[in-house]
């Protein structure tokens, strides 16, 4: 019912189709109703009197039937296709928007492999589901009941094979589909075990052969395609009860209906003609069961698709609180202890951070990795929250920034360098949609990108899905123009530089230096020659900080000290 | 063309399936029990029906036998429909079965050119998908279509037998029904189609914008990516609406089809009555003929696809089974026991693609207990070197010599047991991390693989783990770090500590103090061992004996360090650039 409430706003556009799909779907559940007691007067009164017209006439009618019953059919077929389409087109729009604007701790704790798989295979599910439903979910029953029904009014007694037979065949409908589910989630776990038992042997297959053991992975594959081949041979038994026993049971059916219909007309009470009735109704009735049967079976699968995509959905939508829209003075970073925790994590992340970075300062960040260098950096633009102390930007906490005014001040270049399907010019302009060509040109010149673009076509170079067609050192280049061309105020480089050689890396730094006097630059590396010069360093050490220059903190820290000396001892050596 | 190629398809069809012959044969016969029964039983019906004429004029004498008969009928049909699945699944399961075991024996021993050259996805999915759509389309398809072709023609000679103006009607009616089911498909299959290449790029750019979501947070650009997604979203609904509408069309139209040749059934038959040449009960066996008779018609349309599709998968299955093997050792192969650690590379060539040359006229010569060092920026091919020495691929010209003995009058299996490895992307098993040590002697005692992890630095991260020693490690090893990952790597190793080892150093993303610990545990490892390294850290480079120095593929300089920097060349530039103060 939540669900149905969740899903409601969405629905709502189609509410016409959704009632219009099954109406008529029904109307010619109606007209197929009524066929067999066509036929039985066309064999009572036509045939009985000899009635050639009579007879032209009921067939006729059932010519009638069969075009209305198809004009009916095609509209409810597109009112379901169209309802179905339009509310998860409309489901799919709001839970990517949605998707799109989780905060991180949101994301993490869906995960993003699920966030595709949701807007993806289960949408497909769901719309499968709709459709099916809104075609079949009143028809089936409409049918298998209106044949009983129908079988009443044709004559009572008789009709009580219905009544018997109808629930047994159920029963033996759905009591296979209730044994056999549970049955096919494990065929599809040991399946599963068989995938990726030939993945781990292919993507492993250099350490196999060296240690030569591939022939073991292949009997673990053989157990494991064995155990799956029983499962699914026992599962088949079973199933394979389905139509032999229905079948036998309707025959039966049929063989009954004709004795007991027999003797009501060896008495009077009953037709010839009526007799045919009941038995055409008995075969409507095997049909519409096994539908539903299916229909069941794909009506469980789209509602826990349709659960799962609701979870994503009903995530509470974090407040995007503040109204601050500008900020201002001297200081362009501020973290005032700052502590930090992640969801499910046991131990905080940051622990009692503070420092200050002042406008056009750089400030460099290093330490092991999980010391909480990325955290830190993340709370900036405020992609997480503070569990304690504040951070504040441009003067402003960002509690009460507005979270796009903050980060349209601030420039990014993430530790995976993401780009996206289209040109580097369209890459470009998501620093800043405004941007020049004389701007986009200068990034790229400054991030050391512009040589390889311009051998690649220029601005309007392809750029494949995730950045595809560009080395990993090219599209971390490509991703520093990105951020160079946003000109903020604020510049974070996190861990940037990692694809580069040295020699381009210092290029690059350099250019970033002379182009971004006045910007405050977050360096965050793992080698201490990105960050030596740096007018702040933050040495991360688990969650907490220790702030100096290169120079004092190699007299202070230890770890530093190492850190520095594993890294450039040679240089050390060489000027002994 | 296409016939020649599907020719032999088909033969290798009939042989991996030859070996379930008796099962196959008895489950034809079955469905063709089935279908006699199926049939014979509107018969018995009608027969029963024509009994049954009206009031004080029912012939029970007549009606019980022919009831008791339906009844017996119905038994047979049912059993032998029974047995006939039994039958089917287990040649298709087992089929399947059989063909997934061969290509997957066969991968064992394909040459890692291949492996490399196709996606691992791809051959996953030829193991597992394809198999199982050949096995449902090929033989649930060929089951289906024999019955349904066997109901057709069984329906017919009766209709025929019985009254051929009724028979001749359904069967001028009959194309009908195929011709409106042909034109339905044509229409569905082309939107089918762009449906699914705009839902490609739909999942693509879904995939695209989520897993990049932080830095669409960063820029601000959620409406944009709405608006871009919107639009893409909005042609999918478009096709889909269409592929849906289309492919829904066919159950109505046919049975359309169906109700107007029931029509014309019941026109011809019941006039056929009023004439005196046919029974009531004959007229409703005929109706419930024509019910039954365009159902094996949209079945068989359906199955004529499926078994196409199951050929497309067979051959897909086939190509990876027919992929060449790696060629087996020499005859006159040796077994290298425990080697000194000589190796020596004479004008060895090597390209992986032979219009651009890789490796040319290489020359090396490895003392045993001599360290070298493969330096060069990343994706130079350094793993290229690796690959020659253990032999995943074939050098092309020149030799390659171990302790003064050929390779390859070496078997494979006693050469890669003198080289211990460790790569730089991890690779574990899913099993426990006992087993993922023991990998390569499944056979070591407990206190052998403890010693090894500790000699690795990686006992006391494992008795820290949850189950110690008996943690399973998943997929993708999430309890673990990357440097507790290449510990156990290490450990894996250490515990058979071969002659000569091939070790790619500590990634970037490693911290320095585990870093640290995997330096380590590497040079506890190399003491008295011929050593390759994939070097990153200048220390391991300077005090190599030798330095090959790769760009591009190729070995631009070789010497020890003095040499390479008095030289000048590549080797000084990278040197001094790495430790310039900026």
């Amino acid at each position: 019912m939540r669900l149905f409430k969740l899903f409601a706003p969405y629905l709502r556009g189609s509410r016409t189709q959704c009632v219009l799909a099954p109406l008529f779907k029904m109307s010619e559940a109606v007209l197929e109703l009524l066929t067999p007691l066509v036929v039985a007067r066309m064999i009572d009164q036509g045939i009985a009197a000899g009635d050639r017209n009579y007879i032209i006439k009921m067939v006729g009618l059932l010519a009638l039937f069969a075009a209305v019953g198809l004009a009916f059919s095609l509209t409810a077929q597109y009112f379901a296709a169209h309802a179905s389409v339009s509310f998860v087109q409309r489901l799919k729009s709001a839970l990517f928007d949605r998707a799109v604007r989780l905060t991180d701790a949101q994301t993490d704790a869906v995960g993003v492999p699920t966030l595709i798989a949701r807007m993806t295979g289960d949408m497909d599910t769901v719309q499968n589901g709709v459709n099916l439903s809104l075609r079949l979910l009143l028809r089936s029953p409409f049918v298998v009941a209106g044949a009983m029904i129908m079988a009443f009014t044709v004559d009572a007694r008789a009709a009580v094979t219905f009544a018997v037979v109808i629930p047994l065949l159920s029963l033996i409908v759905f009591g296979i589909l209730y044994a056999t589910i549970p049955l096919y989630d494990r065929i599809r776990a040991a399946l599963d075990g068989v995938l990726s038992t030939a993945r781990e042997g292919l993507i492993g297959v250099r350490v196999l052969r060296a240690f030569r053991v591939e022939h073991r992975q292949t009997e673990e594959f053989k157990e494991k395609n064995e155990r799956l081949t029983r499962l699914q041979i026992a599962t088949g038994r079973i199933s394979a009860l389905l139509n032999p026993l229905t079948v036998i049971l309707i025959d039966l059916a049929v063989a009954v209906l004709i004795y007991v219909g027999a003797v009501r007309v060896d008495r009077g009470l009953l037709t010839q003609g009526a007799v045919v009735a009941l038995y055409n109704y008995m075969a409507q009735i095997l049909i519409e069961l096994i539908k539903f049967a299916n229909l069941v079976i794909t009506i469980t699968k789209s509602v826990a698709c349709a659960r799962r995509i609701g979870g994503v959905l009903d995530l509470p939508v974090e407040k995007q609180t503040g109204g601050v829209t500008t900020g201002a003075g001297e200081e362009a970073i501020r973290f005032d202890h700052v502590t930090f925790t992640y969801e499910n994590a046991g131990e905080a992340t940051l622990r009692d951070v503070s420092f200050t970075a002042r406008r056009g300062e750089t400030v460099g960040v290093i330490g092991a990795t999980g010391a909480g260098k990325s955290t830190l950096i993340d709370l900036i633009p405020g992609f997480y929250k503070t569990e304690r102390g504040d951070v504040f930007v441009l003067g402003a906490n960002v509690k009460d920034w507005d979270p796009q005014a903050l980060r349209s001040r601030i420039a990014i270049v993430p530790q995976k360098s993401r780009l996206v399907k289209g040109t580097v010019r369209s890459n470009l302009l998501w620093g800043d949609p405004d941007a020049s060509e004389d701007t986009l040109i200068e990034a790229l010149k400054v991030a050391k990108a512009y040589d390889f673009v311009m051998e690649k076509g220029g601005l309007d170079a392809p750029v494949g899905q995730a950045g595809s067609g560009f080395s990993g050192g090219q599209r971390q280049r490509l991703c520093i123009a990105r951020a160079l061309v946003r000109h903020a105020e604020i510049l974070i480089l996190d861990d940037s530089f990692s694809a580069l050689d040295y020699v381009t890396e210092a290029a690059v730094r350099r250019g970033i230096a002379r182009s971004c006097k006045d910007t405050t630059v977050v360096i965050v590396s793992q080698r201490t020659s990105s960050i030596l010069h740096a007018d702040r360093i933050l040495l991360m050490e688990e969650g907490a900080c220790t702030v100096g220059t290169h120079a004092s903190l190699l007299q202070m820290s230890d770890v530093y000290r190492e850190i520095h000396r594993t890294q450039f001892e040679e240089e050390a050596a060489a000027h002994a | 063309m296409r016939n020649e190629k599907k020719k032999p398809t088909l033969r290798r069809i009939l042989h991996l399936v030859g070996a379930y012959r008796f099962h196959i044969l008895c489950s034809l016969l079955l469905a063709a029990l089935a279908v006699a029964a199926t049939l014979y039983i509107p018969i018995l019906a009608g027969r029963a029906i024509d009994t049954v004429i009206g009031a004080g004029h029912v012939e029970f004498a007549r009606l019980l036998p022919l009831l008791y008969r339906i009844a017996i009928i119905a038994a047979v049909n049912g059993l032998s429909q029974w047995f006939m699945q039994l039958l089917n699944n287990r040649v298709s399961f087992r089929v399947v079965r059989d063909l997934r075991n061969q290509a997957m024996a066969h991968i064992e021993r394909l040459p890692l050119s291949y492996l490399d050259a196709h996606a691992t996805g791809d051959t996953v999915s030829r193991i597992i998908s394809d198999a199982d759509q050949f096995a449902d389309g090929l033989l649930m398809g060929f089951s289906q279509l024999f019955t349904g072709v066997l109901t057709i023609l069984g329906t017919l000679v009766l209709m025929f037998a019985i009254n051929y103006k009724i028979a001749l009607t359904v069967m001028l009616l009959t194309p009908l029904s195929l011709f409106v089911a042909r034109f339905i498909a044509r229409r569905t299959f082309a939107m089918f189609q762009k449906q699914s290449e705009t839902r490609g790029r739909l999942t693509g750019y879904i995939e695209e914008i989520i897993g990049s979501k932080r830095v669409v947070n960063a820029f601000a650009r959620e409406d944009a990516a709405k608006e871009d997604f919107d639009e893409i979203n909005g042609d999918y609904a478009h096709f889909s609406l269409r592929a849906i509408f289309f492919s829904s069309l066919t159950n109505p139209t046919t049975r359309f089809v169906n109700a107007l040749v029931y029509a014309a059934v019941a026109l011809v038959g019941a006039l056929a009555v009023v004439g005196g040449s046919l029974t009531v009960g004959i007229l409703t066996c005929f109706l419930s003929y024509a019910n039954q008779y365009t159902k094996p018609f949209n079945e068989i349309s359906g199955v004529i696809a499926e078994l196409q599709n199951a050929l497309a998968c067979a051959e897909r299955i086939f190509s990876l089974i027919d992929a060449p093997e790696e060629p087996p050792d020499a005859e006159q192969a040796e077994t290298l026991q425990h080697a000194e650690g000589r190796v020596d590379l004479e004008g060895v060539c090597f390209s992986y693609d032979r219009a651009r040359p890789l490796i040319e006229n290489l020359n090396l010569h490895v003392t045993p207990g001599s360290r070298i060092a493969i330096v060069g920026p990343t994706g130079c091919g350094k793993t290229t070197l690796v690959n020659l020495l253990m032999r995943f691929y074939e050098i092309q010209s020149g030799s390659i010599s171990v302790d003064g003995r050929s390779v390859d009058q070496i078997t494979k299996e006693s050469l890669r047991a003198n080289f211990g490895m460790v790569l730089q992307d991890t690779w574990l098993k899913a099993a426990t991390v006992r087993e993922n040590i023991a990998l390569g002697k499944p056979s070591a005692t407990e206190e052998e693989i403890i010693s090894a992890a500790k000699a690795a630095h990686a006992d006391g991260f494992i008795r820290s783990l949850p189950q110690g020693y008996d943690t399973p490690l998943t997929d993708d090893a999430s309890v673990l770090s990357v440097g507790q990952k290449q510990l156990l790597c290490i450990a894996r190793v250490m515990l058979s500590l071969p002659p000569m080892l091939i070790l790619d150093e500590a990634t970037s993303s490693i911290d320095t103090r585990t870093e640290q610990q995997i330096q380590q545990a590497f040079s506890r490892m190399m003491r008295g061992r011929t050593v390759f390294i994939v070097a990153h850290r200048l220390t391991t480079i300077k005090d190599a004996d030798l330095i090959l120095v790769m760009q591009d593929g190729k070995v631009v300089e070789q010497g020890n360090h003095a040499q390479l920097m008095a030289s000048g060349g590549f080797y000084a530039e990278l040197y001094q650039s790495r430790t310039a103060q900026v």
